[in-house]
């Protein structure tokens, strides 16, 4: 957890909450979101029972664009698309099947996409936004919590935007003043919702 | 004659003399694993006889093992199936006690989860009273365990070893009334314990499970079993042609006091009751054959010799 800036489990049973911290590392580590969370405090309390966990993100990449990823040349009708990055193929075909038609995008091998259209405009085609990441950064990062959190906590309130994001569960009814306790957690860090 | 279970580990090569002397010497093999070049027998043999098996495997570079859990069937109680508790440390737990020779079953809880919300139906207790002993992983936090345990540990009559993360003297505090055996320290945990220390834990449970287990012998051994268990096995194994085609691997499981034989009970009960074990005793005499929770098996609880009068 050395690449996240504050990292946190408050938790009035000392042994559990050293468990939790391990839980939190490891999941977010099987997830791959390491890299992308600044900070996080998680907040156990098993005798309400309660869970709150609250964080920060870096600042995300920015959307994928076609030409990140691969060479376009285009010749009268003829436009070719030379993949360098498979990972975002799978995107690109669906964006370009839409835009043009299933009969215009030919694949002849895994690499190369040839469209067949006419009055291609090579920057157009290069700008296509293919991916953005922040749209499921934050889907991950909440389902990670889940994860982490106790079983059995089925009443849950979760938000993401900006940058930060809460996940507040708990087997009862949340208490009214929830989202006080959440501004609560996020000024330990320094910030605030 | 004094039956230890021991594991045998050699190569595939000329294994079959070691499988015949140990049937010839009285003893029961109880599972068979080839895995690639190498078998695995699980094997009750008469205690006086184990140098003798070492000696003769030792030209074949086979090793014969004690191991306490042989012959017995373990429930292994995670509090659900769900990502937070599976595959470590339920998983992680059942392998290793199946490594040791005992036949571990899961027993997944549909609403074990939570501290005020944690349930246990009848289906699940009864089906963890058809084996030899619970194994309950529990969480972390002694709140919940607090909580929770009494309600979880209710019409349990095997007995229970409870696994949780609040320290071993902590787990003996906070459960009233106690229990059988407890192992602290393990408790929810989500990577895989391959470190030494984790795995230390994992035998700390596999001692627990043998100290509770030696007691039950020991309770057993004042008023046996009519028949032992592995000869049982061994008569459906030579009668009920069936058996050899079930696919499970341990078609007849054996346990400490009884066996569950994994064929349909409506078409079995039957021909099993009516099977002689010698001299017209036959195995309904001196066993209750039960239908078993688990799926449509077949339940043999082999009835003590107080209550039979019969010693085969």
């Amino acid at each position: 957890m050395e690449a996240v800036e504050y990292f946190e489990v408050e938790c009035p049973e000392k042994i559990g909450g050293d468990y939790y911290r391990r839980i939190a590392d490891v999941v977010l580590l099987d997830h791959n979101l390491i890299r992308v969370v600044k900070k996080l405090h998680i907040f156990i309390d098993p005798r309400i029972p309660l869970f709150i966990g609250v964080g920060v993100t870096k600042r995300l990449p920015g959307v994928v664009r076609l030409m990140d990823f691969a060479d376009v040349l285009i010749k009268e009708q003829k436009v070719t698309i030379s993949i360098g990055d498979e990972t975002y193929l799978a995107p690109l075909l669906k964006i370009l099947w839409e835009q043009y038609g299933k009969e215009n995008v030919e694949q002849p091998d895994r690499f190369t996409i040839i469209l067949q259209i006419e009055g291609a405009d090579m920057k157009s085609i290069e700008e296509i936004p293919v991916y953005d990441p922040r749209e499921s950064i934050y889907k991950d990062l909440i389902y990670a919590l889940q994860v982490i959190q106790p079983e059995g906590f089925k009443v849950r309130r979760q938000y993401y935007g900006g940058e930060k994001f809460y996940l507040v569960a708990s087997e009862d009814t949340l208490p009214e003043n929830i989202e006080e306790i959440v501004r609560e957690k996020f000024s330990l860090m320094g910030e605030s919702l | 004659m004094n039956l230890v279970p021991v594991t045998y580990k050699g190569g595939i090569y000329r294994h079959d003399e070691i499988r015949d002397l140990i049937e010839d010497l009285g003893g029961y093999i109880i599972q068979k694993h080839i895995i690639a070049q190498e078998v695995v027998l699980q094997a009750l043999v008469p205690k006086e006889d184990i140098p003798l098996i070492a000696a003769i495997a030792k030209p074949l570079t086979g090793v014969i093992i004690p191991s306490p859990l042989v012959g017995t069937e373990i429930a292994v109680v995670s509090m659900s199936l769900e990502i937070h508790h599976l595959p470590h440390a339920s998983c992680d737990v059942a392998e290793y006690i199946r490594r040791m020779g005992a036949k571990s079953n899961m027993v997944g809880l549909a609403r074990g989860f939570g501290k005020r919300i944690a349930q246990l139906n009848d289906e699940e207790r009864d089906v963890i009273n058809e084996h030899d002993l619970a194994v309950y992983l529990l969480g972390d936090f002694e709140t919940c365990i607090k909580q929770k345990f009494p309600v979880l540990r209710r019409g349990i009559e095997v007995p229970i070893i409870v696994c949780g993360g609040p320290s071993t003297e902590t787990l003996r505090e906070i459960i009233d009334p106690p229990v059988d055996g407890y192992v602290g320290n393990v408790g929810r945990f989500m990577h895989r314990t391959k470190e030494s220390e984790e795995l230390a834990k994992l035998d700390d449970v596999v001692d627990e499970i043998t100290r509770v287990l030696d007691r039950k012998r020991e309770g057993i051994a004042k008023d046996p079993p009519s028949v032992s268990p592995a000869r049982l096995m061994d008569v459906i194994n030579e009668q009920v042609d069936e058996i050899h085609e079930v696919l499970s691997p341990t078609p007849v499981t054996v346990q400490m006091t009884g066996l569950r034989v994994k064929l349909p009970y409506d078409t079995f009960a039957r021909v099993l009751k009516d099977i002689p074990l010698e001299e017209g005793v036959t195995i309904g005499e001196v066993a209750d054959i039960v239908p078993s929770r688990m799926r449509d098996y077949i339940l043999v609880r082999i009835r003590p010799f107080s209550d039979t009068n019969i010693m085969v």
